[in-house]
């Protein structure tokens, strides 16, 4: 089973719990007016209470299981989750009343709801809180079922009727909301200290002088007639071809994007001062201005550009391209794949050629949307050729396999035509008309980190580490609550700076707690992926820019911080940066 | 106060009818996406949640009786269940986003939930119009 399939069985647990023993504390509550509870009343609560104590013990056995899988999957569970619903099912056991089954149920819920608002790191003020719900829940109830509640042992609780029930209640429900007072507070206050403060304001480096351009371009962003906003018109924008050694001068206008353009080149480590990140390397481009971007090509590989400001609305509707650099001798044909979501129509539309059988071909795939897309060659044995614009060493002859790219993520796949690729199912390009085989939904995935001959990993030791814990939680700090996506417990701009020096070999172990896959995206490095959930990769070096972070994935990457500047580090799914998951990577002067 | 326990019952049954157009919103918005579920998200995880509160508030100051408190709880704890079964849902899609078997079980029970969610609210609220009523007659 794997760490995510845990994660979420983990909360099916916690929901299953908290119902039951919720459920049970209102059927004992609901039934005060009779004198005891009816025979099959009693049969339900029973089933109830079992269901609840079986889930409390699925939660232990799920927690001990994440535990193992890395301290940070079951922090909050160990901590604050576990000893609340294993309090609550003492409780509830012992005393088989209407409140003690309320009193499990709120610790069950309490455990549930930190576990979702803010899981991530488990602290001092989260634990009060919930233990200042959890009681201040209780009291309340206490005060209204305290005194009717019935044991459905069976036994007569004739002893605890009458004035000294009330009286106790009372006492109860006083000193419980009294602890309820205290937790409260002091977990406010623990939980309000203010955290270190995350300054992006930068002066970007201007990198040193090109030379002259060799080869350039002008972008002009504007909205569409049919409304996608895009650059000269067109979407995808045009094509950048270059050879390497081109020295690039693109020009970025911008016609009418009330919401500022920027051009970012993705998975192209440039200079900082031409990365295209707004309120970080540059001021974003409005209506009327212009910015020129200039870098030298030397890199070969497979890149795309898109807009960085509004940055999930703007690439959406399709404010983006390629950029290729090819080498400078091409044999056979090379066809650059560009997939996108515009609205309902998916891009680029199906393509045949006439590509004559034994012919070379090179096909760039792109993935420029948000989520992951699945590719498929069907026809004959594919090589991945490079991956982020890296070539691969000594890539094996594949067939019947398929291809999961993440967002932003490029595989150059090699083959001999006849061929055809298709992406989710959806036939994009084929070699010949005659092609009809389509691929299997059930082929497997093939694994890029046991792919390709390995190399040892170039560094003996690392100089600095980071952790990077991707979940989701409640963000307070700005002006309206939200549900933000969260790194390290906190959302952009609250996330701490990571700052590195020049030279120095950095290792990030990339962690997600969450339900949802995270897509992960360094600028200006590519990185080298070290391990996945502790098993080294075994593949040919693999040197990302973009890769899928699954729930219950940690991976381990590292690279050398050569290019010195202020670097956006963020999650690739855009809607997921935009609601708090992008941080910033900094280098110390 | 039997009033405003009436008037929030009331609204919090009004939204959770409006939830369900916006689920239909969202379900019939064309291009399809997350952006679609703006409206329906929004509503579920902030106006739902805060009217829920409001409920049982108003519901403790009117004095009504201890399951009827219990009661007006209700709804606020499926609202959390519903969060939770629309994100199980989602993470329970393959590795390219697309739908399976457990996927569309879960999104499935999302719609279950919704129904028991607004016969609870139904309930509250017929017995905050009862509580409210004067005794005579």
């Amino acid at each position: 089973m794997t760490t995510g399939t845990l994660i979420a069985l983990d909360l099916v647990a916690a929901v299953l719990a908290a119902a039951g023993w919720l459920a049970a504390g209102g059927l004992s509550a609901g039934g005060h007016s009779a004198r005891r509870l009816s025979a099959r009343r009693r049969w339900l609560l029973l089933a109830l209470a079992a269901l609840a104590l079986l889930a409390v013990v699925g939660r232990v056995v799920t927690t001990v299981a994440l535990a193992r899988a890395g301290w940070w999957f079951a922090a909050e569970k160990v901590v604050i989750a576990g000893p609340l619903s294993v309090a609550g099912a003492v409780v509830a056991v012992i005393f088989r009343r209407a409140l003690a089954f309320l009193f499990a149920g709120f610790a069950s819920a309490a455990g549930l709801l930190v576990t979702v608002l803010h899981g991530y790191p488990a602290s001092v003020g989260t634990g009060l809180l919930a233990v200042a719900g959890v009681l201040g829940a209780t009291a309340v109830a206490s005060r209204f079922f305290g005194r009717s509640s019935e044991r459905f042992s069976g036994r007569s609780s004739e002893h605890l009727s009458g004035r000294f029930s009330r009286q106790f209640s009372r006492q109860f429900s006083r000193l419980t909301s009294m602890a309820a007072v205290v937790a409260l507070v002091a977990g406010a206050g623990f939980a309000t200290r203010p955290g270190p403060s995350s300054r992006h304001e930068h002066a970007p480096l201007v990198a040193a002088n090109v030379g002259e351009p060799t080869k350039r371009f002008t972008l002009t962003a504007s909205i569409a007639r049919d409304g996608a906003w895009a650059f000269n018109g067109q979407v995808p924008g045009p094509e950048l071809a270059v050879t390497v050694g081109d020295v690039l001068e693109v020009t970025l206008r911008n016609k009418d994007i009330s919401r500022g353009v920027t051009l970012h080149w993705h998975g192209y480590d440039v200079p900082n001062d031409q990365d295209g990140v707004p309120g970080v390397t540059q001021d974003a481009v409005m209506p009327g201005g212009e910015f020129v971007y200039r870098f030298r090509a030397d890199q070969a590989g497979t890149y795309w550009y898109h807009t960085h400001s509004a940055s999930d609305i703007g690439v959406r509707k399709g404010l983006y391209g390629v950029l290729v650099v090819r080498p400078t001798s091409i044999t056979g044909v090379d066809v650059t794949v560009p997939v996108h979501t515009l609205g309902n129509v998916l891009l680029p539309s199906p393509t045949v050629g006439t590509v004559a059988p034994g012919t070379p071909v090179r096909l760039r795939l792109i993935n420029t949307d948000s989520t992951t897309h699945r590719y498929a060659v069907t026809g004959g044995p594919f090589r991945v050729a490079a991956i982020d614009g890296r070539d691969l060493d000594d890539p094996s002859p594949v067939r019947d396999k398929a291809l999961l790219l993440p967002a932003g993520g490029r595989y150059d796949v090699t083959l001999v035509a006849p061929a055809a690729l298709h992406v989710d199912g959806r036939a994009v390009w084929s070699s010949s008309p005659s092609l009809s085989a389509s691929p299997s939904p059930s082929w497997p995935v093939l694994d890029p980190l046991s792919y390709g001959a390995p190399s040892p990993v170039p560094w003996s030791r690392f100089d600095r580490s980071f952790t990077l814990v991707l979940d989701r939680g409640l963000d307070l700090r700005g002006l309206l609550p939200r549900y933000a996506h969260t790194v390290n417990g906190a959302a952009d701009p609250d996330i701490p700076v990571q700052v590195v020096r020049r030279g120095e070999v950095v290792r990030f172990t990339i962690v997600n707690r969450s339900l949802v896959v995270h897509p992960w995206h360094l600028h200006g490095h590519h990185v080298l992926v070290l391990s996945r959930d502790g098993k080294a990769a075994t593949g040919s070096p693999l040197w990302l820019d973009s890769f899928d972070v699954l729930p219950g994935e940690v991976w381990e990457v590292a690279f050398v911080a050569d290019n010195p500047g202020m670097w956006a580090n963020h999650c690739h799914n855009l809607p997921h940066a935009d609601a708090g998951m992008m941080l910033h990577l900094a280098y110390a002067s | 106060m039997r009033r405003a326990f009436v008037i929030t019952s009331t609204v919090l049954l009004v939204v959770f009818a409006l939830q369900f157009v916006f689920a239909a919103v969202g379900a019939f918005t064309k291009p399809s996406g997350d952006g679609a579920y703006a409206l329906h998200s929004l509503t579920g995880m902030a106006l739902i949640p805060i009217l829920c509160l409001l409920t049982t508030l108003f519901a403790l100051l009117a004095k009504a009786p201890g399951n009827l408190v219990g009661l007006s709880l209700v709804p606020l704890g499926l609202t959390v269940l519903q969060a939770l079964l629309a994100m199980l849902s989602r993470a329970f899609t393959d590795a390219a986003g697309a739908s399976t078997t457990v996927s569309l079980v879960v999104g499935g029970l999302h719609a279950v939930n919704a129904i028991v969610a607004v016969h609870v609210v139904v309930a509250v609220a017929t017995r905050a119009r009862k509580l409210a009523q004067p005794v005579a007659a």
